[in-house]
């Protein structure tokens, strides 16, 4: 089974967020760059599986500009994935269709069966690539996905959807691409060697398709909000008055209910 | 400037989903002359698709023979896309649930669609459409310019007011469908098992959110949540420490790895506030935080704050709002 594991760099979640001078987008100044939280699901999720399937081998894509790139493919690398391909991003790399487009060509050029990445990222929290890069591919997609696992003797893998509903138990054959909702408590970190290992590892590159360079959204601006000023302390004496003077002010001043 | 606006709704518990009301206003306005219509699929999709017309969608189409007890957009988009087509639609809109964002991703390849999901606020000049939308968890808004003839956005939930009934209900009209892609054929949805959320709301879709955390001390305290949640009528969420020791099922998580949750009221229960919960609830309408620690985090981004006992408050809390709402 030949696994593909999608990754995209974010802003670390402690970045401290300012407007880049044009106002259009993030200040990409100092700014470091980690693998995307539900992408590191995503790999760990591949890893189980590939552990779990014989002859499994896990290839790791990544679309955007270098060398951030480079850096989380030779991270995946280090944590046991077999190969990984680096899609080169022109101007419109922030656009998540432009990069579904750009995987799905690079992804289609070559074999594979399952198609892993995570449901969305913590920088543009759009939650679009899967859907979209399923239907490049032209695969079914089952996004928001838990408990992802390889049946070899009927050839079928299984998974649950958490929707708004509840958990939808799926079964479907491959290929397809699975957008991985997963958190794992406690995922593998790599060994110094095999970190040491992975920098002198071959990352294959391609060029975006030159038609997946068309992003249709442009951003044209970047706003923080103003600071949240901390809470108003409730002075009281009882637990009755904490609770009464709450509910007055929910309800006449926030007026969240009546 | 007018434009068709195609409106896909979705079924809960055997109506619509109010997050596919939710977006009604906005059709409305986008609209303009050019008219709004509804789409809606499976089999028990009839009650939906009245709902909708009921509260003001002149003629919504159902597509009946969509198997859909399951809410995979895979299945449903290339019908979606088709319907909008065959009525020249410029624009569609669905709630930014599961269903709605997977089905915009979709829209963006099948029907070439500029897409945008988690929008909150939609604005039309002579350059186009411009859709604004929180991201790193609500701590930075961006706007975009979708640029194209189809423009697919997935609303954020609960950002937008839910429209009164009409006066005059729409039709409902039956669509036939498109197939899906070959590979659809052989996938299966083996059942849904309903989230343990009592009785209360899922928390995607509550407009009160109570979370409860480590301040608890024991999973057999975590009752007080649940007690205060259902006065308010209001969806039961936790932190991941909580998840993580098990007292109650990863579903329950709010945070960077859990559900992200915009509620116009989230009230944080012994919940110190790390930034991986921080990002999960920060764009909730109120925040109310009630902590023994007064330095803790949670603090600086709560609207209210109690420090004391939660184990004193809380009771006291779910007790006074029960009187005043005689629930």
């Amino acid at each position: 089974m030949e696994i593909v594991v999608c990754l995209k760099p974010v802003p670390e979640a402690e970045t401290r967020l300012r407007v880049a001078p044009d106002g259009t987008r993030l200040d990409p100044e100092g700014v470091k760059y980690v693998l995307a939280g539900y992408d590191e699901s995503a790999v760990e999720q591949a890893l189980l599986l590939k552990e779990a399937t014989a002859g499994a081998r896990v290839h790791a894509y990544s679309y955007g500009p270098a060398p951030r790139t480079e850096e989380v493919l030779r991270a995946a690398i280090a944590l046991g994935c077999d190969a990984a391909t680096w899609v080169e991003a022109g101007a419109a790399s922030d656009d998540p269709i432009a990069a579904a487009r750009a995987l799905g060509s690079a992804i289609g050029a070559g074999p594979y069966d399952l198609v892993l990445c995570g449901k969305q990222a913590g920088d543009d929290e759009a939650g679009l690539v899967a859907a979209a890069l399923a239907d490049v591919l032209g695969v079914p997609e089952f996004g928001y996905a838990v408990n992802v696992r390889w049946d070899a003797g009927r050839a079928r893998l299984t998974l649950g959807r958490v929707t708004e509903s509840g958990l939808e138990s799926w079964e479907t054959p491959l290929p397809c691409v699975v957008g991985l909702q997963q958190a794992w408590n406690d995922p593998r970190t790599a060994k110094l060697p095999a970190i040491l290992k992975s920098r002198k590892a071959t990352i294959g590159r391609v060029a975006a398709a030159e038609a997946a360079e068309t992003g249709r959204t442009t951003p044209e601006g970047f706003a923080l909000p103003p600071p949240r000023i901390g809470a108003r302390m409730i002075e009281y004496k009882t637990p009755q008055e904490a609770a009464e003077k709450l509910v007055r002010l929910l309800r006449e001043e926030a007026k969240v209910f009546p | 400037m007018s434009s068709r606006v195609l409106v896909v709704g979705e079924r809960r518990a055997g109506a619509i989903a109010d997050t596919s009301l939710e977006v009604l206003d906005t059709a409305h306005r986008l609209a303009g002359d050019g008219g709004v219509a509804g789409f809606v699929a499976g089999a028990d999709g009839e009650p939906a698709a009245a709902s909708f017309a009921r509260f003001g969608v002149p003629l919504v189409y159902w597509a009946r023979e969509l198997s859909a007890e399951d809410s995979a957009a895979g299945r449903i988009a290339p019908t979606v896309a088709a319907v909008a087509d065959s009525i020249g639609a410029e624009v569609v809109l669905a709630g930014g649930t599961t269903f709605g964002r997977d089905l915009v991703g979709y829209l963006a390849i099948r029907w070439n669609a500029a897409v945008a999901t988690g929008v909150t606020d939609v604005q039309r000049d002579a350059n186009g459409l411009h859709a604004r939308r929180p991201i790193f968890g609500g701590r930075a808004t961006e706007t975009r310019r979708l640029e194209g003839w189809h423009v697919a956005l997935a609303l954020r939930p609960h950002a937008f007011p839910r429209p009164p009934e009409a006066p005059v209900p729409g039709r409902v009209e039956t669509v036939a469908p498109v197939e899906p892609s070959a590979g659809w054929r052989e996938a299966k949805c083996l059942g849904v098992e309903a989230t343990p959320t009592g009785s209360g709301p899922s928390l995607g879709d509550a407009t009160i959110v109570v979370s409860g955390g480590r301040g608890l001390q024991a999973p057999e305290n975590f009752h007080l949540v649940e007690e205060l949640a259902a006065s308010l009528g209001a969806a039961v969420g936790a932190s991941r420490a909580v998840t993580d020791a098990g007292w109650r099922p990863g579903s329950f998580q709010v945070g960077q790895t859990g559900k992200a949750v915009s509620p116009q009221l989230y009230i944080a229960v012994g919940i110190s506030g790390a930034i991986q919960h921080i990002v999960g609830m920060v764009s909730s309408r109120v925040i109310v935080a009630i902590n023994s620690d007064a330095s803790a985090p949670i603090f600086k981004v709560a609207d209210y704050g109690i420090v004391g006992d939660l184990f004193q408050i809380v009771p006291a809390l779910t007790a006074e709002i029960r009187k005043v709402r005689g629930t």
